[in-house]
């Protein structure tokens, strides 16, 4: 009796536990990721940055440091609560941003000097550096273009200067949601075709590995064969 | 707890790359038809595993299973783990192409401990009870031992072992107590459907 009750048991571990098992940790497979990200953008004069492990997670407490193009360390920092961290733009180049988190993650985001540029002038109210800032982005060109419409005067120059600073605070506002989207889809999970092509390799190796050992046993036959026939 | 590519020295990624292609090449030798399709499915289920991730700590930890590939590859282990991560760094970026051989190295090597530690388990005439711990504790002990050896390669490159082998070692604990679990599930689920497959292993 008692022994019946035990293969029972086993039966019931066997049929319902290993599959459940299997389920539950397959089915959280896509809730967690695994790599670390950084996002970085340019927002008037101060550069933003946005560290996470996959799937909304925040690298909190996270080193963040800031190189020049040529690899000088420029500053360094670490991540508040909600993985952001921000500085302002402390050099007129390209900048490496690099995240540290710990176990060994690493990640950076570079940041290409017209970015910066482009930035820098629009926060620069002077008109040389307006005509530079002109190429750069569509907030500067918009505000060139009101310039032209106006006749030159102190008063308007002071107008210009807000009419600017009007204008890329509005597109900030509008561009924030597209920045956020931006930064979600920096960290794209492995999604079902890059797993069953990982599967795929496998097996196919597999498959390769038995074709040339299948072979080499093949001739090992031949060639007993053969002498035999000698 | 693979390891990103830019963390380590070079010195260190090289040593890594050794010890690895030393333990692919003993791996390698005397596989035969039987051992390939069992490498496969072995590597291909370490390469499923560490897309389960378990929230921990600061950082996101996964299922791991090579002590379950240790446990029946024993060396073999290797080249199986190796093929794992060389194709999760290729598909999803999990750590890099120069840190494969460090990243092999820290999951392979536990492995192959636990099959010597409690490879003797799986033989038939081993009592059940004392079978299912051993597994347990194959799957419990390469974690830990894997934790371990990433905390040393983090330190060799200059972070204080300490603090980093503190927190890899208690991020994962709750991973160490559920592949010990599932270790010891599919190895019970192992030797009751094909027991073949655990006692044709010689290393």
């Amino acid at each position: 009796m008692f022994k019946k009750n035990r293969d029972l048991c086993k039966r019931i571990t066997f049929l319902y536990l290993f599959p459940l098992i299997l389920l539950i940790t397959f089915s959280a497979a896509p809730a967690f990721a695994h790599k670390v990200t950084i996002f970085a953008w340019v927002e008037g004069d101060t550069i933003y940055t946005q560290s996470k492990f996959s799937k909304g997670r925040k690298a909190k407490g996270a080193l963040v440091t800031v190189f020049d193009m040529e690899g000088n360390r420029l500053l360094e920092g670490t991540t508040n609560e909600k993985g952001e961290y921000s500085f302002k733009i402390p050099k007129k180049t390209g900048l490496r941003v690099v995240l540290k988190a710990s176990m060994g993650h690493m990640a950076e985001w570079k940041i290409p000097v017209e970015e910066i540029a482009a930035a820098h002038a629009s926060q620069n109210k002077t008109p040389e550096t307006k005509v530079i800032g002109d190429t750069g982005s569509p907030s500067n060109r918009a505000g060139s273009k009101a310039d032209t419409e106006q006749p030159t005067s102190g008063s308007t120059s002071l107008q210009r200067e807000e009419i600017r600073r009007l204008i890329d605070e509005s597109l900030d506002q509008k561009l924030s949601p597209i920045i956020s989207m931006l930064a979600d889809s920096q960290d794209q999970d492995p999604g079902i075709s890059e797993i069953m092509g990982g599967i795929g390799y496998i097996f196919g190796l597999v498959g390769v590995a038995l074709y040339f050992a299948n072979r080499r046993k093949t001739q090992e036959v031949r060639g007993q064969r053969s002498e035999v026939e000698k | 707890m693979h390891i990103s590519e830019g963390v380590l020295s070079p010195a260190i990624l090289i040593g890594g790359a050794v010890v690895t292609m030393a333990g692919v090449a003993i791996g390698l030798k005397g596989v035969d038809n039987k051992n390939i399709p069992k490498m496969g499915i072995l590597s291909a289920a370490f390469f499923v595993a560490s897309l389960v991730h378990v929230p921990a700590g600061p950082a996101s930890v996964h299922l791991i299973l090579n002590g379950l590939l240790g446990l029946i590859l024993g060396w073999k282990a290797f080249p199986a783990i190796l093929v794992a991560l060389g194709l999760q760094a290729l598909l999803f970026q999990f750590g890099g192409i120069t840190t494969l051989g460090v990243n092999t190295m820290n999951m392979a090597l536990p492995a192959v401990i636990c099959y010597y530690l409690f490879g003797w388990s799986t033989k038939s005439s081993i009592k059940q009870s004392v079978f299912i711990t051993a597994a347990f504790a194959s799957g419990f002990c390469a974690v830990l031992v894997s934790s371990i050896l990433v905390g040393f390669s983090l330190y060799l490159t200059g972070e204080a072992f300490l603090p980093a082998a503190k927190l890899i070692v208690a991020a994962h604990l709750p991973v160490m107590i559920i592949e010990g679990i599932v270790t010891a599930t599919c190895i019970l689920f192992l030797k009751k459907v094909r027991p073949e497959l655990l006692e044709e292993i010689n290393v």
